[in-house]
């Protein structure tokens, strides 16, 4: 019987090396894939009665190292919550502009500046008025632009999250479904690798949006968790919700209404402070963006706009103006509201009375914006006094800046200051972790496929086919010869 | 467990890493060389940009102010000229009109009355000097030149004369009529002073000077004063004649004063004007100076940084290529 024995242990290791060199080939040929996992074949020797049997396969093995793995995820939400954070103060500093930048803030303010000291040089120059006027008007337009970049930045944050919400939503319904299959797959003892990395890959997608833990239950079934405490997937996958805003306005907030908080099974749940359970990755930065990067930011611009406007509605300043009436800076067109302050720097225009485009005249920078005709052309006191206005020192009205007493220049260099500086602290925090998840992703990748490592394999998988169908051959001479020695 | 294997994706992806780096210096480096500025202005400076904000801001207004120091500059010269070409006419008068009592004839009194009517046009007409299109001594109306007509004038002083018989009557009502506010101030056709013009940070160039000013005024008076007896006030009466021409001839002589005076003052605001100019042309290249300190690179620096970045990654290149050739699928044939 042993011949027989050795025929079938012969049998055995052609199959195993068959085994071997399908897993090797499925891994060379996943070299590149995203999310493959190595496999390796198990094996052991079987044996019946006590008696060795040949070899048998255990299994395919998904070789994958758990603790990288959780950290890498971990590294990665928190790069998707700091490369957010960044790229808004990027943004916002790109619209106000860099000192070396022709359109910034600071070269409008300039213009606007030279434009009063030449103009009261020569006031009856209707080319230096028109100067004033069109440097005036892009000083204002300049605040709006930001505005309106932060702003839009605000609605583009509202509408991705609604984006990472559902695709939250898709992927735990997905890992859900996966949970099952792997419960039947695993519980009739086929290979689950394929759906295993299927698996990986939709966590992976998950932990960008937020930071999770996964918690591995049996047959290969998973649980997940937020980190801040929210149970995502456990039987059944929590439903996330979000009503994204068509337009966002400077005054709409969660707090005072206009926009959406989130809901986890249709219970609200903070989205910022210590109690959110969303918070270090995208979704967590998209509302930090949302409901309080932009708005300080937009609150910056007001109270720089509100200065503007204070400084030129003064009252003594420009005689011919009644009490109460706009100054050469209005909120749209009307006299501002301290009550308004909330996204003045989008509104803010230049006093239609000075602008002959709209039906005022120029002549009302020169005798006063309350002039009903034209008086001498060689009156230079009130574009003096508008100059004198734009650099005398003021305290600040509204909040946002540190109190103290400032010129209209020191007020929006502070400003872009304040916005340079958080811009280089917000990018070293990215960079910092970006190189966390740019270790811990090289770690990953080392543990990847090696294509020399499976040529190896390969060679010794092709040794071994050989010699057991050498086995196999000499068996069947032998049985032959047992054969011939009955003829 | 110890790992003998190192995964292909690792290689790779250190590889394309390195090569975005050092791309990136590259382009960093390049720019900086190619432009002389700074491609992180914000950062180079930890953040604060006021200091460059506040000496961006001084630049652009002292770009301002020489427009305005030239144009306060032209203006006083312009007064100036005007004021010296009034001297001028005065002192070529004065004389002849303090001798004119004893002229031997009548008819001589004629003829200075004539040369001081026409004297009075000249004076009239460098006080209506206008440069591109501006009245230098209409105060804030620089739309409008100060007097009418030498004519006009002259027929105002004819009516508040008429009737007088003396010399020391036709004085007192020409005098009369200058000091009136109804009289010559309502002949004046210009406005108010002109405000201070800014011509240098936190200073200013004052320009008041108008045809009202009294050294004007007198020196008006003087030449209305004979140039009326070419209207021929007190005719017939030759001694009266002779006594208002050289009462005209003193007021002129006595006018010379306040006109040295008056032109000191604009002298003065001439060299105030002056001064800004050539401070403000200093602070402009002391502060572009510091400008480019703080905005622009060192070139040898950043050529330097941009050779050693392309070395780099041409070594780099080079490792790509070697190191991809090193798989054993290459010697398996």
């Amino acid at each position: 019987m042993s011949i027989t024995f050795a025929l079938s242990a012969a049998l055995s290791g052609l199959s195993a090396t068959s085994r071997q060199a399908e897993v090797v080939s499925s891994n060379v040929a996943n070299a590149s894939t995203p999310g493959y996992a190595r496999r390796e074949v198990g094996l052991r020797s079987a044996e019946i009665a006590g008696a060795g049997q040949g070899v048998a396969v255990t299994g395919v093995t998904r070789d994958v190292d758990r603790q990288l793995l959780g950290e890498r995820r971990l590294a990665q939400s928190g790069d998707g919550d700091r490369g957010i954070r960044a790229g808004f103060l990027q943004r916002v500093e790109q619209a106000i502009g860099t000192p070396d930048s022709d359109g910034s803030l600071a070269a409008r303010l300039a213009r606007f500046d030279q434009a009063l000291v030449a103009a009261a040089g020569r006031p009856e120059s209707q080319t230096r008025l028109q100067d004033v006027l069109t440097t005036a008007q892009s000083l204002a337009d300049g605040l709006a632009t930001v505005s309106r970049e932060v702003q839009t930045a605000r609605a583009t944050a509202d509408r991705r999250i609604a984006d990472e919400v559902g695709k939250l939503n898709s992927t735990l319904v997905r890992l859900d479904e996966l949970n099952g299959e792997l419960g039947a797959f695993s519980g009739a003892g086929r290979d689950a690798s394929a759906l295993l990395d299927e698996q990986q890959r939709l966590i992976d997608t998950i932990s960008t949006i937020l930071p999770i833990r996964e918690v591995r239950r049996d047959h290969n079934q998973i649980a997940l968790f937020a980190r801040g405490g929210a149970t995502l997937l456990e039987g059944s996958a929590a439903v996330f919700g979000f009503s994204s805003t068509s337009t966002v306005t400077p005054e709409m907030t969660q707090a005072l209404g206009g926009l959406s908080g989130i809901t986890i099974n249709g219970k609200a749940y903070d989205t910022a402070g210590t109690a959110s359970p969303i918070l270090g990755g995208t979704l967590g930065a998209l509302f930090a963006l949302r409901d309080d990067m932009a708005v300080t930011a937009q609150g910056r611009l007001d109270a720089t706009a509100r200065d503007l406007v204070e400084r030129f509605s003064a009252s003594g300043l420009d005689p011919t103006l009644a009490p109460g009436a706009p100054g050469l800076f209005t909120d749209a067109g009307t006299a501002f509201l301290p009550a308004n302050e909330i996204g003045l720097a989008a509104r803010l225009r230049v006093n239609p009375a000075a602008d002959p485009a709209q039906g005022g005249a120029l002549y009302r920078l020169r005798d006063g914006l309350g002039a009903t005709s034209a008086g001498p052309p060689g009156n230079g006191g009130l574009l003096s006094a508008l100059q004198g206005a734009l650099g005398a020192g003021r305290p600040l009205s509204s909040g946002g800046f540190t109190p103290g007493v400032r010129s209209f220049a020191v007020l929006s260099g502070d400003l872009m200051s304040d916005i340079s500086a958080r811009r280089l602290s917000a990018e070293a925090d990215q960079s910092l972790a970006a190189a966390r998840l740019t270790a811990l992703t090289d770690s990953e990748a080392e543990m990847g496929i090696d294509t020399n490592q499976e040529m190896q394999a390969l060679l010794i998988i092709e040794k071994n086919y050989a010699a057991n169908a050498r086995v196999v051959q000499t068996v069947q001479d032998m049985i032959d010869i047992l054969i011939r020695l009955g003829t | 467990m110890t790992r003998i294997s190192l995964g292909d994706a690792s290689l790779t992806n250190i590889l394309a890493r390195q090569g975005a780096e050092l791309r990136n210096q590259v382009q960093r480096a390049s720019t900086e060389v190619a432009t002389g500025r700074q491609t992180d202005l914000a950062g180079s400076l930890r953040g604060d940009v006021s200091p460059i904000l506040a000496i961006d801001a001084s630049l652009a207004r002292l770009a301002a102010f020489k427009t305005t120091t030239a144009d306060a500059a032209f203006h006083s010269a312009l007064q100036q000229g005007a004021l010296s070409g009034l001297s001028q006419l005065a002192a070529g008068l004065t004389t002849t009109l303090l001798g004119s009592r004893d002229f031997s004839t009548a008819a001589q009194v004629n003829v200075v009355a004539a040369d001081a009517r026409g004297r009075l046009e000249s004076v009239v007409g460098l006080l209506n000097t206008q440069a591109s299109g501006r009245a230098v001594f209409s105060g804030m109306a620089t739309d409008t030149v100060p007097l009418g007509s030498a004519k006009a004038l002259l027929n105002a002083l004819e009516t508040v004369a008429f009737g007088a018989t003396t010399s020391a009557q036709v004085a007192a009502a020409v005098a009369g009529w200058f000091a009136d506010p109804g009289g010559y101030g309502a002949f004046y056709q210009g406005d108010a002073s002109l405000a201070p013009i800014p011509i240098s940070p936190g200073e200013s160039a004052d320009l008041s000077t108008t045809a009202l000013d009294p050294a004007i005024r007198d020196t008006l008076q003087g030449f209305a004063m004979a140039a009326l007896l070419d209207r021929g006030v007190l005719a017939g009466n030759a001694e009266e004649r002779g006594r208002l021409a050289q009462r005209a001839g003193q007021e002129l002589l006595t006018s010379e004063d306040s006109r040295i005076a008056l032109a000191a003052r604009i002298g003065t605001v001439e060299a105030k004007v002056e001064a800004a100019r050539t401070r403000n042309a200093a602070e402009n290249s002391a502060l572009g100076i510091l400008r480019s300190d703080l905005g622009s690179v060192d070139p040898y620096e950043a050529a330097t940084r941009l050779e050693t970045a392309r070395a780099q990654l041409e070594a780099l290149y080079l490792i790509t290529a070697r190191v991809s050739r090193l798989s054993l699928v290459e010697y398996l044939r």
